[in-house]
Formats: C-alpha cells, sequence, structure tokens
C-alpha cells in the first residue's frame, strides 16, 4: 500500500497495462515526453519507450480515428483527450465508428480502445476546461462509461478498462486529482494522504465496471452520485445530521440498478446529483430508473442536483457548482415531503 | 402454376409512391425474368423496373400518370411451379403480432384525486385502507404516514415535523374498523369536501317574532300534532325562497357537465342517528303545510334513527338542511351534501342583548350558517339567498303569504 | 444588410449539365508512358510532379508503354479481366434485383473496376483494406464468394453483419476487409492508425484505404494524412477521383484549383496522379506504393482519375444533374475494354473467349444469387432472430440489453428462447 493522489493512481495503472500487455501503447497530446497537462503519463515514455507512449497531433478527431485502427489490428490504445472539452472533434469517431464496430461486423472486428480525459469544474477553467460531458456518451449504444472519485477506484477501474474488450470512456474528475474535495472552494485544500481512498495498492488489482460502491450506508434518504459530487454530497447530508446513504456509481454504463434500486427501496427517499448540467442530463436517466423500478416505495418526489444548464462561467464558478447548498436544498425537499 | 403478385418496390431509400411512365408489357404477355417491364419515376429518379419473376403478365396496375403506393400490387403474372426454397424457415412473424397491443383492462373508476405519496399508496393498499377514506394532514390535504397509521388505529393523528420518516410512539389505542355507514359517509364527505370549492356564509337572524309564533303554535296544537321546534319553519321559509334563488335547489351531473334545475323541492333533512349522520330527505317540501313538514321531519328521523329508512327515503334530495339544535353553537361549515349545491346550517338560537329600534334590548338571535358550491353560486347570490330567507324569519308572517304569481 | 449588386464568390461550376454537351477539357492528361518512374526511396519532396502529371501506360491503341509498365503475366492479366467483368456483371445483376424489390438498395462501380482490382492484386493478402462503398471489386478481387455478398445484400441467416448493416456494407475478417461505413471517410485515419499498429509490431503488413474525392473535404481525410505523415505510417491512401459525388462536382472538393494527389506534398506524403482506368497504370503505382511503405520510405497518397459510369446508387438518378452521355465522352474510356483490347494485342484474348467469358460469370452470379436466397430473402425462407439485435453491442450483454430483449419478445409475441442466437 501506498499513498497515492489520483494522478499517481492513473499513472500506477498505466505503469502496470504497459507491463502486463505488450500491446497496451497510450497516446495523446503531450503525454509523452512532457508526461501530460496534469502528469499522468510521467514517466512512461521513460520507461517504456517512445512507440508504446506516442505524443501525437493536436487533432482528437485522429487520435480516436487512430487508436480504432490500432485496436483493430491487435494494440489495447489507451488515448488522452487533453481536457472532455476538446473530445467534440472526435465525437463521429466515437459514436458512429468505436461504439460499433463490434456491433456491424457481428464480433468479427471489435475496438478495446480506453479514451482517459479529465473533466469537470471547480478549477478557475471557465467554459472550455470545465465541463462534464459524460451524460452524451452514455447516451450512445456500444461505448462503457466511466467515472471515478478516488484514486483507489481510479486505478482499479483503469485496469479493467484496459482489459475490457469493449471501448470505455474514461472521465477523470480534475478537481479530484490532488484530494477530496467537498464543494467549499474556502476550505484550505485536502490531500489524499488523509483519506483511506488515498492508500493504494502498488500491485495489479480491479474494480469491476457496473458495480456502485456504497460510500456510506444510511436509512434516510439515498443520494446517487458520482465524480466530484460525492464528497460534496457526502458533506451536504453530513452537515444535515441526516443517515444518508450516498451510493458513488463509479461505471454509469455499464449501470449497476440493482444497488440503487435496493438503497432507494429501503429510503423511499432520493438525491441524484451530478456535476453535469440538467436537461437531458444522466440524472434524468438515474431518475427514470428509480421512479420505474422503486416507484411504490416513494415517499417523495426524487430531487436532483446538477450544474446550470449554461455554459461553465469562469468568474461565476462558485454560483454554478452544484455545492453544499444546492444539496442541502434537495435533502430537504426529500426529507420534508410524503 | 401460380401467380406471382409483384408489388411496387421501394426504389429509392424510402420513398412512398411511384408515377407510372411507361408499360413495356401488358395482360397476356409472356415476360423473362429481368425484362423490363414498366418505367417509372419516383422523387428521387426515373427508374426502369425489370421482371422479378417469367411468366404471363394476368393483369397490370395504374396507367401512365398514375401514383402508385409502394407495397401495392404492379402487376400479377402467371408463373410456372419451381422448387421453393429448401432452408427449414423459421415460422415468419405474423405483422399482427407486431402491432397487436393488449388490451387495457379498464382503469377502475375513481371519483376524485386523493394526494398521497406512492409509498403510501402501497401502505394502504397492503393495509386494505381506502385512501379516499382517509383525511390528510399533510402539505394540500395530502395523506402523510401519520394519516395512514391514525386510520389503522395504530398512533395519534401526525403533527407537522420537520423530518419525517421517524416512527410516531403508539399510544394506547382501540381499533375501530370504518365500515359500513361510516365508511360511507366517510367517503361521501371528503369527495365533497375535495371536489367542491365552498364558500361559507354566516349571518344572524333575530328570531324573537318566529319564536313567539312557535311558542303560540306549539301551545295550541292539535293532540297529535308534533311539538315545533325551528326546523319546520325553516324549511317552510326556505321552500319559499328557493322560488326565486332557484340556481340552489340544483344538482351537479360532473359527468354531463350539466347543472339540474329542480322545480320540486326535496330537502334534505340532516340527521343524527346511532350510525352516524345521515340525510333523509323530505320530498316535495315546497307542496306541504307546515305540519305536515313537522310530522314528516319527524317521521323520517325516526325511521333514520331506528335503520328503518328505506333507500328511496334516504336519496334524492336537492337541498339539504342541517341542524344541531341545542348543540348548534354559533357558527358551523356544514359541507354540502353532493351533488347538490348549497346547505343551511341553523345555529342555536340564544337571549341576547341587541340593539333594536334605538334601544339595547334582550333579543332571541339565531345564525344561519350555510356553505354554496361556489363554483355554482355566486357570493352575491349566496348572500342574497341568506338576506331574503332572513327576511322571512324575521317577518315569519310573510312565509305564509302566497306569493304572486305574475304581475 | 446592404448588398452590392454582384457577388464577388467564386462558385465551382460543373463542366456539363443536363442539356449541355460533356466537356471534359477540365482533366489535365498525361501521354501514355510519359510519367517518370522515381526510385521507390525517393523523397516525397523530391517527386512532387507526380503529383499533378499522369500516370498512364496503356496507349489508346492497347500497347503497354513507359516506365510504369508491370510486365505482368498474361494470365494475371486474364485473372484482372475476369475480376473486373465479374464485378461488373455483379453490379448489373444486383441492380436489376433492387429494381425487382429483391434488394433494398445498391451501390454500382461501373467504370471504376480496375481501381479496386487492380489494386487489391498489387497488394499481398496480409495487407488490411479499408474501403468505401463503391470498392466491391476488392471483395471479389480477395475471393471473398459471392454467395455471402449476396447474403449481406439481402440481410439473411447467412449475413455476416447480422441484419445490422445497409446492403454492401461488407466485412470480412478472414479476408482481411475492414468494415465500410456509411458515414464517410471515417476508415481513411483508422487505416493510417492499423498501419502504425503494423509499424509498432514490427510487422512489414501494410494498410490500405480508399475514398472518393467528394469525401476528401472531410477532417478525417486531413487526420490521415497528417498522421501518415507524422509516423511515416505504411499506409497507401487512395482518392477514387470520380468526379462526382451525388450531384457534387469535384470542384466542390476543392479539385478545381489543385489535383487530389497535391494534397500529399502539402502533406510531406508522395502524391501521384494515375489514370484509374488502366488497369496495369493503377497496378504498377500501387505496387510501387506498396513498396515504398514495406520499404520504410512512408505513406503514398494515390488519386485514381476515374469516372462514375452509373448513378450513386439506387436512389439516385444522375440524369437530373450532369449531362447525359458523359460517361462515353470520358477521355480516359473503359477499363474493361481496354484491359481486354491490350490482352488481344498481346494476342492472349480473344473476342469469342471474352464472350464465353462473360457467360460463364453470368451463370456463376445466377447460380450465387440462387444459392444465397435460400439463405432467406426479403420477403421468404428463414430469418434472422431478431434476438440478434441486442447482441454484439458488447462483448457481454448488459443487464439492460437483457431487459430490453424480454420486452421486444413480449411485444412480439415470442417466447424467449434462452441461448437464443440462430445465424
Amino acid at each position: 500500500m501506498a499513498n497515492m493522489n489520483m494522478i499517481q493512481a492513473l499513472n500506477s495503472a498505466m505503469d502496470i497495462m504497459l507491463k502486463k500487455h505488450p500491446s497496451v501503447v497510450i497516446m495523446g497530446e503531450d503525454i509523452g515526453y512532457f508526461g501530460g497537462v496534469f502528469r499522468a503519463t510521467e514517466g512512461l515514455q521513460r520507461k517504456y519507450g517512445e512507440h508504446r507512449v506516442l505524443d501525437t497531433p493536436i487533432a482528437e478527431g485522429g487520435i480516436i480515428a487512430t487508436a480504432i485502427g490500432m485496436s483493430v489490428n491487435g494494440l489495447r490504445p489507451v488515448a488522452e483527450i487533453q481536457f472532455a472539452d476538446y473530445i467534440y472533434p472526435g465525437f463521429d469517431q466515437i459514436c458512429s465508428e468505436l461504439a460499433r464496430i463490434r456491433y456491424r461486423t457481428a464480433g468479427d472486428f471489435f475496438a478495446p480502445v480506453t479514451i482517459r480525459t479529465p473533466c469537470g469544474g471547480g478549477i478557475r477553467g471557465g467554459q472550455t476546461h470545465s465541463q462534464s460531458p459524460e451524460g452524451i456518451f452514455t447516451h450512445v449504444s456500444g461505448i462503457k462509461v466511466v467515472m471515478p472519485s478516488n484514486p483507489y477506484d481510479a486505478k482499479g477501474l483503469l485496469i479493467t478498462a484496459i482489459e475490457d474488450d469493449d471501448p470505455v470512456v474514461f472521465f477523470e474528475p480534475k478537481r479530484l486529482y490532488n484530494g477530496p474535495f467537498d464543494g467549499d472552494p474556502t476550505k484550505p485544500a485536502v490531500p489524499w494522504s488523509a483519506h483511506p481512498k488515498g492508500q493504494v495498492d502498488e500491485g495489479y488489482y480491479t474494480v469491476p465496471l457496473g458495480k456502485a460502491d456504497i460510500v456510506r450506508a444510511g436509512a434516510d434518504v439515498t443520494i446517487i452520485t458520482y465524480g466530484t459530487m460525492v464528497f460534496v454530497a457526502a458533506a451536504a447530508a453530513a452537515a444535515m445530521n441526516l443517515d444518508a446513504e450516498i451510493i458513488d456509481l463509479r461505471s454509469l454504463v455499464p449501470l449497476d440498478v440493482d444497488t440503487i434500486c435496493t438503497s432507494v427501496r429501503k429510503t423511499g427517499r432520493c438525491v441524484v446529483a451530478h456535476e453535469a448540467t440538467r436537461f437531458s442530463g444522466f440524472g434524468a436517466e438515474l431518475l427514470s430508473i428509480v421512479q420505474e423500478e422503486c416507484f411504490w416505495d416513494l415517499e417523495a418526489p426524487i430531487q436532483r442536483v446538477t450544474g446550470w444548464d449554461t455554459p461553465y462561467p469562469h468568474a461565476f464558478e462558485w454560483e454554478y457548482f452544484p455545492g453544499q447548498a444546492r444539496v442541502s436544498i434537495a435533502l430537504k425537499t426529500v426529507m420534508e415531503s410524503e | 402454376m401460380s401467380q406471382h403478385v409483384f408489388k411496387m418496390p421501394d426504389l429509392g431509400e424510402g420513398t412512398v409512391d411511384a408515377e407510372i411512365v411507361a408499360w413495356h408489357t401488358k395482360p397476356g404477355d409472356v415476360v423473362a425474368e429481368d425484362q423490363i417491364i414498366v418505367e417509372v419515376m419516383t422523387d428521387k429518379a426515373a427508374v426502369e423496373v425489370p421482371a422479378p419473376v417469367g411468366g404471363r403478365v394476368v393483369s397490370i396496375s395504374g396507367a401512365p400518370g398514375d401514383k402508385v403506393a409502394v407495397g401495392s400490387p404492379l402487376i400479377v403474372f402467371e408463373v410456372e411451379d419451381g422448387p421453393t426454397v429448401a432452408a427449414a424457415p423459421e415460422p415468419a412473424l405474423a405483422p399482427a403480432a407486431i402491432v397487436a397491443v393488449a388490451a387495457m383492462s379498464s382503469p377502475t373508476a375513481r371519483s376524485g384525486r386523493v394526494m398521497a405519496s406512492p409509498a403510501n399508496r402501497r401502505r394502504a393498499r397492503e393495509a386494505g385502507i381506502d385512501l379516499s377514506t382517509v383525511a390528510g394532514s399533510g402539505p394540500g390535504g395530502r395523506i402523510v404516514r401519520g394519516d395512514l397509521e391514525f386510520a389503522e388505529g395504530h398512533s395519534p393523528p401526525p403533527s407537522a415535523s420537520p423530518i419525517a420518516g421517524a416512527a410516531l410512539a403508539a399510544a394506547e389505542t382501540t381499533e375501530i374498523k370504518v365500515i359500513g355507514v361510516r365508511r360511507l359517509i366517510a367517503e361521501r364527505m371528503s369527495e365533497a369536501k375535495r371536489n367542491i370549492p365552498h364558500f361559507a356564509y354566516v349571518e344572524e337572524v333575530d328570531v324573537t317574532e318566529l319564536e313567539s309564533l312557535r311558542q303560540h303554535l306549539n301551545v295550541s296544537r292539535a293532540a297529535d300534532a308534533p311539538s315545533l321546534s325551528y326546523l319546520p319553519l325553516v324549511v317552510m321559509a326556505l321552500t319559499r325562497v328557493l322560488e326565486t334563488f332557484p340556481q340552489c335547489n340544483v344538482l351537479y351531473d360532473a359527468a354531463r357537465g350539466v347543472l339540474v334545475r329542480h322545480r320540486a323541492v326535496h330537502m334534505g333533512i340532516a340527521t343524527q342517528t346511532p350510525d352516524g349522520l345521515k340525510v333523509p330527505v323530505l320530498r316535495n317540501a315546497h307542496s306541504l303545510g307546515l305540519w305536515e313538514v313537522a310530522a314528516e321531519i319527524r317521521h323520517l328521523a325516526a325511521r333514520a334513527r331506528g335503520n328503518k329508512a328505506t333507500r328511496e327515503e334516504l336519496v334524492g334530495s336537492t337541498i339539504t338542511v342541517t341542524s344541531l339544535g341545542k348543540l348548534g353553537g354559533i357558527a358551523s361549515t356544514p359541507i354540502i351534501n353532493a351533488p347538490e349545491v348549497a346547505i343551511i346550517g341553523l345555529n342555536k338560537a340564544i337571549e341576547r342583548p341587541v340593539v333594536h329600534q334605538g334601544a339595547v334590548v334582550v333579543r332571541r338571535i339565531m345564525n344561519l350558517s350555510s356553505s354554496f358550491d361556489h363554483r355554482f353560486v355566486d357570493g352575491y347570490d349566496a348572500a342574497a339567498m341568506i338576506q331574503a330567507l332572513k327576511e322571512l324569519l324575521e317577518h315569519p308572517a310573510t312565509i305564509f303569504i302566497p306569493k304572486v304569481k305574475s304581475k | 444588410m446592404r448588398m452590392k449588386k454582384h457577388s464577388r464568390l467564386h462558385l465551382p461550376s460543373a463542366p456539363a449539365r443536363p442539356g449541355e454537351a460533356p466537356d471534359f477539357s477540365y482533366v489535365a492528361l498525361s501521354p501514355a508512358g510519359a510519367v517518370a518512374r522515381p526510385d521507390i526511396n525517393a523523397r516525397a519532396r523530391d517527386i512532387g510532379s507526380l503529383s499533378v502529371e499522369l500516370v498512364r501506360v496503356l496507349d489508346d491503341a492497347g500497347n503497354a508503354v513507359g516506365p510504369w509498365h508491370p510486365h505482368l503475366d498474361a494470365s494475371e492479366l486474364q485473372i484482372g479481366l475476369r475480376h473486373m467483368l465479374l464485378t461488373r456483371l455483379y453490379d448489373e445483376r444486383m441492380q436489376r434485383n433492387q429494381r425487382a424489390g429483391k434488394i433494398s438498395f445498391y451501390i454500382r462501380s461501373l467504370g471504376e473496376e480496375a481501381v479496386s482490382v487492380a489494386q487489391c492484386m498489387a497488394l499481398r493478402p496480409g495487407d488490411m483494406l479499408f474501403p468505401s462503398y463503391r470498392n466491391q471489386g476488392l471483395q471479389i478481387a480477395r475471393g471473398i464468394p459471392l454467395v455471402d455478398l449476396m447474403c449481406q445484400l439481402l440481410s439473411n441467416t447467412r449475413d455476416m453483419c447480422k441484419g445490422r448493416q445497409l446492403p454492401v456494407m461488407y466485412h470480412s475478417k478472414a479476408g482481411n476487409i475492414f468494415s465500410i461505413s456509411g458515414n464517410l471517410a471515417t476508415q481513411f485515419p483508422q487505416a493510417v492508425g492499423w498501419a502504425m499498429a503494423a509499424a509498432i509490431k514490427g510487422e512489414d503488413h501494410l494498410a490500405a484505404s480508399w475514398i472518393g474525392e467528394g469525401s476528401s473535404a472531410e477532417a478525417d481525410f486531413h487526420h490521415a494524412l497528417l498522421f501518415a505523415s507524422v509516423y511515416q505510417a505504411p499506409v497507401i491512401l487512395n482518392v477514387v477521383n470520380n468526379q462526382w459525388a451525388i450531384s457534387t462536382f469535384q470542384g466542390y472538393a476543392g479539385g478545381e484549383q489543385r489535383s487530389f494527389a497535391a494534397r500529399g506534398p502539402g502533406y510531406g506524403i508522395a502524391g501521384i496522379r494515375v489514370d484509374g482506368n488502366d488497369f496495369l497504370a493503377v497496378y504498377a503505382v500501387t505496387q510501387w506504393a506498396a513498396e515504398r511503405a514495406r520499404t520504410g520510405a512512408g505513406p503514398t497518397l494515390i488519386e485514381l482519375v476515374t469516372y462514375r459510369g452509373a448513378a450513386h446508387s439506387t436512389s439516385d438518378d444522375p440524369a437530373r444533374y450532369r449531362a447525359k452521355d458523359d460517361h462515353e465522352h470520358w477521355p480516359l474510356g473503359d477499363p474493361i475494354q481496354r484491359l481486354k483490347q491490350h490482352l488481344i494485342v498481346l494476342g492472349e484474348w480473344s473476342e469469342a473467349r471474352h464472350q464465353a467469358l462473360t457467360v460463364e460469370l453470368e451463370a456463376l452470379v445466377a447460380s450465387s444469387w440462387k444459392e444465397a436466397t435460400t439463405f432467406g430473402t426479403m420477403t421468404e425462407g428463414p430469418k434472422l432472430n431478431a434476438d440478434l439485435m441486442f447482441e454484439d453491442v458488447f462483448k457481454e450483454m448488459p443487464e439492460h440489453l437483457r431487459k430490453q430483449r424480454e420486452l421486444m419478445r413480449a411485444e412480439t409475441g415470442r417466447p424467449g428462447a434462452p441461448g437464443t442466437s440462430r445465424t
């Protein structure tokens, strides 16, 4: 066991994969010699060479397309898109190609590509460095969508994603790279070393896709969340002295419907929280599932906590960010309704 | 020999029809497979259509210039029977199977909406509680969990608590099943209260003179006549007033969205019985004299209390009067006996010091507390009607002066 | 907004529209045998003229001339002719089948047969092909049975795509032919990635991909050239310039100002322009590019100058946007006719043999169709199990798809068949 922040945990996962599977290659903008703008691939090129840790042109569409071609030729590319905000030039290659190669060839060809991309706000990134576009990808049949909330899960999930024979879009909430964040930017930053999930096995281990983590068991209300909002939601519930059950989905596709429904059936109350925008967001899918599966157990209307339906503004970052206040209002509403 | 019906193919991606440009064959012709048989024009292209099979043309559909829908027969061939497709076919789906929609079991007819969370609905269902009989104490009359527990006899009625969900301590209790008349009363009351926007109107009536008349009549009554309370007098006055306010002698037919005005006044008389409230009906009250009214009320009340009232005696009222007699209080908010639109309540008549003709004197005062269905009776009309009733009751002789039929 | 009377915007115009006389004066031609053949190790920057000239081997009389003459055995040429003729007859038959309502859609490659057939023959079986939708000659030259192709068109029980793709979107794992996408140009950078992987793995296979000149306008084309250049990937990138993208004239893809081959030198890639209807020239240029790729001299962009003889697809009618007899006036002739003439000049072919071959291949197409229909047609015979819809979305079917499959079964009144899929 070692203390690792999320960057180090991701780096460790890629290190282990490069060593274990000769077919694994890492590619992306600035990821080779320099080690990535967030340092996630630091040292990997020195260790495994330029032919397995490739710097690429600044062309996300080209990165994803060539990764697909490589995967069809037996490699397991791990492509980094420097910011999730930059993923759109590769959107056609992800949705029309990557997601469907197994399907359209009836399994004759498949494309085990992992796309890593830092997402989310709270880092003064403005509207082009703060987006959470995961819901756009969960809407596409044929790709798995993952978002870890801590170093331990990040490493185990990334290893699983790379070894998975299906394409995975792996979102990394960059506000959590260096420490858990409860949504209050005025408080001093807390490092992962002070958190149990910052204790990471240095060797090979996996965290399965499609299995949610019950971060805290509770009886009053179920909070379904992932990424940055896991800690914000936990802090808000604790401040209200609520016995909340907090579910960190970790993987959005496939989704652990059983864990969600077991919890909501127990508590009868549900709040869904994500940092991404609200309208047609992934939260809407979660609400639908809870409504369809747990309707007769609901004591109150399900509440949704999200970013506002605007671009992520630079100057109003904390008014935009769904912090503890927004979570508290939702919790109060769901607890007071009956 | 067998027939092969060739239907207009979809010649582009998603074309719906094609116009016949020219036929290159006619009935009776023998054509070879792939021979061009017709030229057609779609919105995308001019297309020559070859024969899909060889054979003799039996019939063709559409003349040049006609549009033929994709999928409708274009040409019928008579063909030699050949060996058909060899592989064992999986039974193809009957199209009906795809379009068939499960017949809906008709939803149970529900009158009015009950407000309750899904979880409480489920609890009610499991406990066999009809939610329409449960009074809701939550916001907007919503039935909360505590209401259900109360209804089940588990606990005292809930008090508003900021954080719900904590189990409420159960007091020492006795369970009484809500059944029979009580259940019916409960259903009807909550339905009326839920559906009807009640407009309540309270007015005080100086019944000093009415009281003297009543005293006089009671003293001088026939041996077999019942003693008079205020009720028959008010009923008499009310029937008179309704001549001028027919909009209050009305039944609302919600299903048809129609207000049914009744020429006859069938007066519901709210009556306390051991089983609970019943409303026997004084039929054709407008055509009865005072003593008949008094006798009939007495008769109906006795039958109701003795549980002897027939169904006919308990239905069909067009307006209701309710009186708690000595327990009448100073004001009440009676619930309309739906589908009626008005209910007149009598409060207790008591002597009070009032200013009368410039001097403080003791007078006998009785309040009338009435409710109207505000959807159909405007406040102005309701008030005017009660004022007219007050006018009659304060000058009781006028109750008995026949109305001039027409001027 | 106020606008001046005359727009100063330049708009490319097609040389001939319906009712006008065909005009191909805009096509820059070089005489057969006139273009030099550089060494395969030549640097892209030193051979820029190849992207402007037109490599041709067959002259008008059917003789093979000049430095690009590939000196193929007559037997190989006869095989090439057979593949091209089979491609054309297959196309004709499938076009008729679409018109007769037997398949829903088809795309012919009339006039472009030499592109796919000669290029495929110049490559090795282990080279990976990333085709476009008008490259059926690749499938035929790689020996994919016609029955397999036809079953795909029919979406029947032997369809390689299990009913999931539009007709003509074939693939062949065993034949090293990648799946065709309806989203144009996506395969171009994928081929580059495949080639990069081959290089990383130290294998000497190369990748080749094809797009039309129209779809070279897509960003994917430029990604492909850029990545191919940056990593000097062993890839052959082919732009089939058949002049038309449905109704869009090649001028709208930027062909008016500069040849498509000339995009290559801009990226530091060898660009070469070739007579796409000259079997020998296409073969020679492809062989040259393949040797470059295999010896580490880098990628090549080939522009194959040809003409789309037929409609874009069965949904299209070119009489609405181009001169009626355009194809007959195409200055580079017909690829089948030209190779046939060459073989006759060589004394290795005759009209009679050609006629006999045509009859033989027509019979092959007919018998293949008959066989294909035994696996089901659009209206009769065995049908694919609709359960297949839910398979291969992921390697293992996730719970939500299992549920949806159950719902679909219930909707269509079919019992759930555990284990399911019939292929």
